[in-house]
């Protein structure tokens, strides 16, 4: 049955791409968009459920596979990608009433959103490096047009900066990936099944020199489209700059994406490189991202480029994770992936029902917002305390993993100062939010339109999850994470 | 047939340098397309010499899409967006360019000396050339200020990357080739149309005006 079920999953964002172009009323756009995602959702969720219960979905022969690690970025793309399409529903619907945008825009918004969204999809699907690396291009290329949306000079300076610097780096990557397919040549002969099922087979008698330079190369590259330091300094731009929906899966979903283009490359290469070596190059990206992004998180007058400092932090974090390398600490760095992608896109539907009403992302104009939009600022509130870390929301068990696993494995030093910026970060989070939310009402209060429910909708769907996910981890995704785990820290 | 493959595969460095001194946008998209010509002789030859189809098909998909597609759009929009004859400008001078450009070509050499290869079709020295290609690529994505010299940068970078392709991985499966290339296409028509709105909204396409994204 999974032969069928991974091609029709990705066959049916294409699907919807097609009749959005040539579909005209914004109702139909809306029903095709929210069938689309449920139903990329169900499917998901049915292929995951057999991958927990030990089956390998596969497809085309190794081209398309579905194992444990692709498997969380899967459920982060099924479910932040349909909760994102709800909220796009909601925020154009009142950016055409409002008529900041017209109906050619509308189509060609859900158009690219379904394509973008079937990019990711195969990020996490592909079974074949090749494959891998041009899905995680592709996002790119895909979601420029979106950050350059609004059309005005400032979002067209972060789509060119995000296209140019991320594509740079996706090249750097698959440099990266031609060196390990050579390495590969000298165990498996000139022509093979660049697959990951096939190398990771004789990973152990890869040579250790090519190995470990593929990794660097791919780290260097694929890092500066997950947004680790120092080649991050397009991510503020374009995530701050996009529509809110699209940043929501920017920040939450393609992040994660670039993150699983490196981790293929760590289990592959790590064997015949010496996990050790390579540990050490992630935990030194992942610490100075940390640090560049509490910098700048100290500093922030904009509450949409916060948020997006605080993506480069966690995914520093899930590198630190990652490279601490024990079980503790590497599934912690999963759940990390999984609570960020909720957390991150739950603030951004908050402050992008902010943006609506107030046309407005300085931290400084917006004010007393429990008594002008009490919804929204309950989202805000609770959305900002699980994100920055706070028991007992879920983030805080993840931190809490990768810091104490830190330690396990008597990486003392890096423990220390994550620890540290953990703390700031939380202030620098939490802070702005809460002068947002609860002080003073402005004399001109209740200006700006009313903002319709569907854009709240979404919102409160993710705050189920992340409170939920902070009392209770279900078995299933447990065993899925622990999984994906023990393919980078066996 | 070494000597062949040597000769082509420096012809695709020199027309690297010929679009790191190019000062007009049209000359650049010359160079590219002529790089792109050689790059396609270079597929040819080694079809000739395998007899392996895939490259073949490489051959032809390189010269339709790199040597004539690509430039053709390229000139579609300098025409219609960025005046043909214009002058673009630096952040790195021609002098001091060509001089790091040579040190970089020196350094994809050395680099090549360093990785172990198996060889397939072609051999070292056209796995430095790729490797100066796609370091000159990133350089002159880096040292020109105009968004369309950026982008034949990149594109040059890609050039060098699929000879570095044929050299390392020349048994990769041709879909993955098809999606290297569609991935191009799109991305260059996607950076094109980033470009003509640049024009119609700032009134030029020169990035070092586009500051207004700071902290």
């Amino acid at each position: 049955m999974s032969q069928t079920l991974i091609p029709v999953l990705l066959a049916v964002p294409l699907a919807a791409a097609a009749v959005t172009w040539l579909a005209r009323p914004p109702a139909v756009l809306y029903a095709v968009g929210a069938a689309a995602h449920v139903t990329i959702l169900a499917l998901a969720i049915t292929l995951l459920t057999g991958v927990v219960g030990g089956a390998e979905p596969h497809a085309f022969g190794r081209w398309l596979v579905l194992d444990h690690l692709g498997g969380v970025v899967l459920l982060i793309v099924a479910t932040v990608g349909f909760t994102s399409a709800v909220y796009s529903i909601g925020y154009l619907h009142h950016e055409l009433t409002e008529r900041a945008v017209g109906r050619g825009e509308l189509r060609r918004y859900f158009a690219l959103l379904h394509v973008f969204v079937f990019t990711m999809l195969l990020s996490a699907l592909a079974g074949n490096l090749g494959l891998l690396w041009t899905a995680i291009a592709g996002t790119t290329i895909v979601s420029a047009p979106l950050v350059d949306f609004y059309g005005s000079r400032e979002p067209l300076e972060a789509a060119w900066k995000y296209i140019v610097l991320t594509t740079a780096g996706s090249m750097v990557a698959l440099l990266g990936y031609l060196v390990l397919y050579q390495a590969g040549v000298h165990v498996l002969g000139v022509s093979y099944d660049f697959s990951f099922s096939v190398l990771s087979a004789v990973a152990p008698r890869l040579p250790a020199a090519a190995a470990a330079t593929a990794f660097l190369l791919v780290l260097v590259g694929f890092g500066a489209k997950a947004g680790l330091a120092p080649m991050h300094t397009w991510l503020p731009d374009a995530h701050s700059q996009a529509p809110s929906p699209v940043c929501a899966l920017l920040s939450g979903v393609e992040l994660n994406c670039a993150m699983l283009g490196i981790l293929r490359a760590f289990a592959l290469t790590a064997p015949a490189a010496g996990a050790g070596r390579l540990r050490l190059a992630l935990l030194a990206f992942g610490v100075l991202s940390m640090l560049v992004a509490v910098v700048f998180l100290v500093s922030q007058r904009d509450f949409k480029r916060l948020l997006a400092y605080s993506s480069i932090e966690q995914m520093g974090l899930v590198a630190v994770g990652v490279g601490a390398g024990v079980p503790l600490a590497v599934s912690g760095a999963m759940l990390q992936m999984v609570n960020h992608a909720f957390s991150k896109s739950l603030m951004f539907f908050a402050t992008g029902n902010l943006l609506l009403r107030f046309r407005t992302r300085a931290i400084g104009s917006v004010a007393g917002l429990v008594h002008d939009m009490p919804a929204t600022a309950i989202l805000l509130i609770v959305g900002v305390l699980a994100l920055a870390g706070a028991p007992p929301f879920s983030l805080f068990v993840s931190e809490f993993s990768i810091v104490s696993g830190a330690a396990v494995a008597h990486q003392w030093a890096p423990a220390l100062i994550v620890a540290a910026l953990l703390a700031v970060g939380f202030l620098a989070l939490v802070w702005p939010f809460n002068r947002m939310a609860f002080s003073a009402p402005p004399g001109s209060a209740g200006q700006g339109t009313t903002v319709n429910p569907i854009v709240l909708l979404p919102a409160y769907l993710s705050l189920v999850v992340v409170v939920g996910l902070g009392f209770w981890v279900p078995s299933p995704l447990h065993a899925l994470l622990s999984g994906a785990a023990r393919t980078l820290a066996p | 047939m070494d000597l062949t493959e040597y000769v082509l595969a420096g012809v695709v460095l020199l027309a690297t340098f010929w679009l790191l001194i190019a000062r007009r946008i049209r000359a650049a998209v010359n160079g590219y397309s002529f790089q792109s010509w050689a790059l396609a002789a270079v597929c040819l030859v080694t079809f000739l010499q395998s007899g392996r189809w895939h490259l073949l098909v490489m051959a032809l998909s390189t010269a339709a899409i790199k040597a004539l597609l690509i430039p053709a759009v390229l000139r579609r929009l300098v025409r219609e967006t960025v005046y043909d004859r214009r002058e673009t400008r630096y952040y790195v001078g021609v002098p001091s360019a060509l001089l790091l450009g040579t040190g970089l070509s020196v350094a994809g050499f050395v680099v090549a000396r360093q990785l172990p290869l198996v060889r397939d079709l072609l051999g070292e020295p056209v796995l430095g050339v790729s490797i100066a290609v796609v370091l000159l690529g990133f350089f002159i994505a880096l040292a020109r200020r105009d968004a369309a010299m950026q982008l034949t940068g990149l594109l040059v970078a890609e050039n060098g990357l699929l000879l570095l392709g044929l050299v390392l991985g020349a048994g990769l499966p041709m879909l993955v080739d098809f999606a290297l290339f569609l991935d191009v296409l799109v991305g260059a028509v996607v950076m094109g149309f980033l470009i003509a709105r640049m024009h119609e909204t700032v009134g030029s396409t020169d990035t070092s005006e586009l500051t207004r994204l700071r902290g």
